[in-house]
């Protein structure tokens, strides 16, 4: 609609700012016929995106900003995604994912026969759910849109659905409390997609997004020790690299990445021993990701295991050891890192391959 | 956004002038010491259930059955003093007890059957006022027995001798230097933004100028009212409650938002009826003041009090929608309310502009909540 709007004005200039983070796939392809028909009309348009591929596939010149400057024009013809995201992070990248060298510990969390209703409809949503996850490991979970991966994790964090059937073990002994703050307290802790809707408190200062879920650890005498609460902010302040210039900054005025960064030091001041991550790099720049992805690796080397939701197949294949893919509720198919190409991991969420459990 | 605050704050100084200086100019008795001292027990009641009311709104809530239970709870009291012939502060304890039970009860029928906070406590506004009626027979109740004064009537009728109110102000003026100081020297060692040395010094001055008048003017007609002392004790506990503790943070967390409290681990029901029942406490503890205030229980004690809690929450910057607030500002906005209330009574402003006033600053109030909220 937006679209449409500036499109009517008749402009001789249209500025994009992210114009399809609210679009389906096919109707990215719309958009991009329609500018190139505005280009032939002499019309000049600056579309401003993080997604690399819409940017290549419309863009007649390329203008890199970087913390506040221009860093680079390129003409598109003559440069590369590579050089792009080089110069949008700042130095060269040799591998988008970087390798981890995790030894694999003892099994962490294990889900047996899972099954899970629809809290509204009481439809059984989720159905015979096995998988187990073991200390240092990443385990990627794929599949379609509704295919349950976020309500999975929800449901393990005691925040979504009721269950049917099926057992949670965690370090070998069955997780009977269901609430988040009790499951928080036994060692799980769930990062959210929808990081502005579940993940911050946004008209608040980083310092008390950070400390907000480990509150009771930094009380001394029912009061809060503010001179711990401020180191524990700090150490995740400094060692995430959030980026802004104090811990009193609103949150609600950071870059996407950087409230990612919030979220994510939130959820690791409680010191889990499994994280839910859902979609932790949606809506981010290239810069920010890669620190995301490692800080995943910091984590599995210090022994925490991931469950790691994944829209973006390359993003569930470089970064898991192993990929359960989910289709309608149920388990499509298991994959182990060398098995999983992109053809497999889509067959498998599109229901078009037998179920195969390693 | 930071300037607008401090534009914001300065127009409520600027607002509590301008009404002080046009009830001083038309009704010369306003500054006089017995009407400041009558002044000081009509704030410390108004804000005593406004601070109550600010607990109740930072999650998102809201009370409207506070002014029926002050009514209420005062009442069971009286009639257990009364009628009953029960010691003053046993009846004052049964009451501050049904307060808390009533109040818990209110908050889990929000949590538990999702019924918005504005229906409960409208429903609890007439049944309170329904109950209250019953309790005192539609009559008038003494507080007391036999003409003995109890603990129940010395609530607004005790005064601190003049020098334990020096030693008193002296107190808190020292614990004020040092706290401010002790929290300054703490956030430079963070390297966070602290205030100039000139304005910390300004502020401190101006802050032990105004205990040391207000000992000076309450000394000069018998003395601090006990009932300022109750508020300076209540408004410390609420203080410390909502910025130093997890239960502080979980409050303000939640009317920012509820959806990522809950993914934050931060127990939200049980913190939302711990509201209520911090509220059934101070409504209790505010209806033994209005009622001992008034001389007797009677139909319309604690008539429309809500209203002004909730006005003086907003004027003091509280956000309807939660999240925002604090003590500080909220004695602010009450002493604006409760100097609006008093002034008119002395001018004897008839009742229909008296209500008519009242929802006008209430109506300004949330109207300019909205517009600096955006």
């Amino acid at each position: 609609m937006e679209i449409v709007k500036a499109l009517s004005k008749n402009s001789n200039i249209l500025v994009l700012d992210e114009p399809t983070a609210a679009l389906a796939e096919h109707e990215v392809l719309i958009l991009l016929d329609i500018l190139r028909d505005l280009r032939s009309r002499g019309i000049a348009s600056i579309y401003i995106s993080h997604k690399l591929d819409e940017i290549f596939a419309v863009c007649d010149r390329i203008t890199v900003l970087r913390d506040g400057a221009s860093i680079a024009t390129l003409d598109t013809k003559q440069t590369n995604k590579a050089e792009i995201i080089k110069h949008m992070v700042g130095r060269e990248i040799t591998d988008l994912f970087p390798r981890r060298r995790s030894k694999l510990g003892a099994s962490t969390l294990e889900i047996e026969n899972l099954s899970v209703a629809d809290p509204h409809s009481g439809d059984c949503f989720l159905a015979d759910i096995n998988f187990s996850l073991r200390a240092g490991e990443v385990l990627g979970i794929g599949g379609l849109m509704g295919a349950g991966r976020t309500e999975l994790l929800m449901h393990l964090f005691g925040a979504w659905g009721t269950r049917l059937s099926g057992s949670v073990r965690l370090k070998g002994r069955e997780l009977r409390v269901r609430k988040p703050e009790e499951i928080i307290r036994e060692g799980m802790v769930l990062v959210s997609e929808d990081r502005r809707r579940y993940g911050l408190i946004l008209d608040k200062t980083i310092g008390f997004n950070l400390s907000l879920s480990s509150l009771a650890k930094l009380t001394k005498k029912r009061l809060i020790d503010q001179g711990l609460e401020f180191q524990k902010n700090n150490h995740f302040f400094q060692s995430l690299r959030v980026k802004a210039p104090t811990l009193e900054a609103l949150v609600a005025k950071l870059s996407g990445g950087t409230q990612q960064k919030v979220v994510l030091g939130k959820a690791l001041m409680t010191e889990p021993l499994v994280i839910f991550l859902d979609e932790p790099t949606r809506g981010i720049d290239v810069g920010a990701k890669l620190e995301i992805y490692e800080i995943i690796n910091r984590l599995t080397n210090a022994g925490k295991a991931v469950l790691l939701v994944s829209s973006e197949l390359p993003e569930l294949i470089g970064m898991s050891d192993r990929i359960v893919i989910l289709h309608e509720g149920r388990i499509g198919g298991e994959f182990n890192r060398d098995e999983a190409t992109q053809e497999n991991l889509l067959a498998a969420a599109m229901g078009q391959r037998q179920v195969r459990l390693t | 956004m930071q300037s607008r605050r401090s534009f914001r704050d300065f127009s409520l100084v600027i607002a509590l002038v301008v009404i002080c200086a046009f009830f001083a100019i038309v009704s010369p008795q306003f500054l006089s010491a017995r009407n400041l001292s009558l002044l000081t027990t009509e704030l410390s009641i108004t804000a005593t259930l406004a601070i109550g009311m600010l607990l109740v709104i930072l999650p998102g809530n809201i009370d409207l059955s506070a002014g029926s239970g002050v009514g209420l709870l005062g009442g069971i009291a009286s009639v257990l003093v009364f009628e009953h012939k029960w010691p003053a502060p046993l009846a004052m304890g049964i009451a501050l007890v049904a307060g808390v039970l009533i109040w818990s009860f209110m908050g889990n029928l929000i949590v538990r059957q999702k019924i918005p906070a504005f229906i409960i406590t409208l429903g609890g506004l007439l049944i309170f006022k329904g109950l209250f009626w019953l309790v005192i027979h539609n009559s008038t109740i003494p507080i007391v027995q036999g003409g003995q004064a109890n603990l129940y009537s010395v609530l607004t009728t005790f005064y601190l001798p003049p020098i334990v109110g020096y030693v008193l102000a002296a107190l808190i003026v020292t614990a004020l230097i040092f706290a401010k100081l002790r929290s300054r020297k703490a956030r430079q060692g963070y390297g966070f933004a602290v205030e100039d040395r000139e304005l910390v010094f300004l502020k401190l001055f101006l802050a032990a100028q105004l205990i040391l008048l207000f000992v000076v003017v309450t000394n000069k007609f018998h003395g601090v009212p006990l009932s300022a002392v109750i508020l300076g004790l209540i408004a410390f506990a609420i203080y410390v409650l909502t910025t130093h503790t997890p239960f502080g943070r979980y409050l303000y967390a939640i009317g920012g938002n509820e959806e990522a409290a809950v993914i934050s681990g931060i127990p939200v029901e049980k913190v939302v009826v711990a509201s209520f029942s911090i509220m059934g406490a101070i409504v209790a503890i505010t209806g033994f003041m209005q009622t001992a205030y008034s001389g007797a229980s009677t139909t319309t004690v604690g008539d429309l009090m809500e209203l002004d809690a909730i006005a003086a929450c907003v004027i003091g910057g509280v956000s309807l929608r939660g999240g925002r607030g604090t003590v500080l500002g909220v004695l602010f906005g009450a002493l604006i309310m409760a100097s609006l209330l008093n002034g008119m009574t002395l001018l004897a402003v008839s009742p229909e502009f008296e209500f008519i006033a009242r929802g006008a600053v209430l109506s300004l109030a949330v109207w300019m909540d909205v517009r600096l909220g955006r």
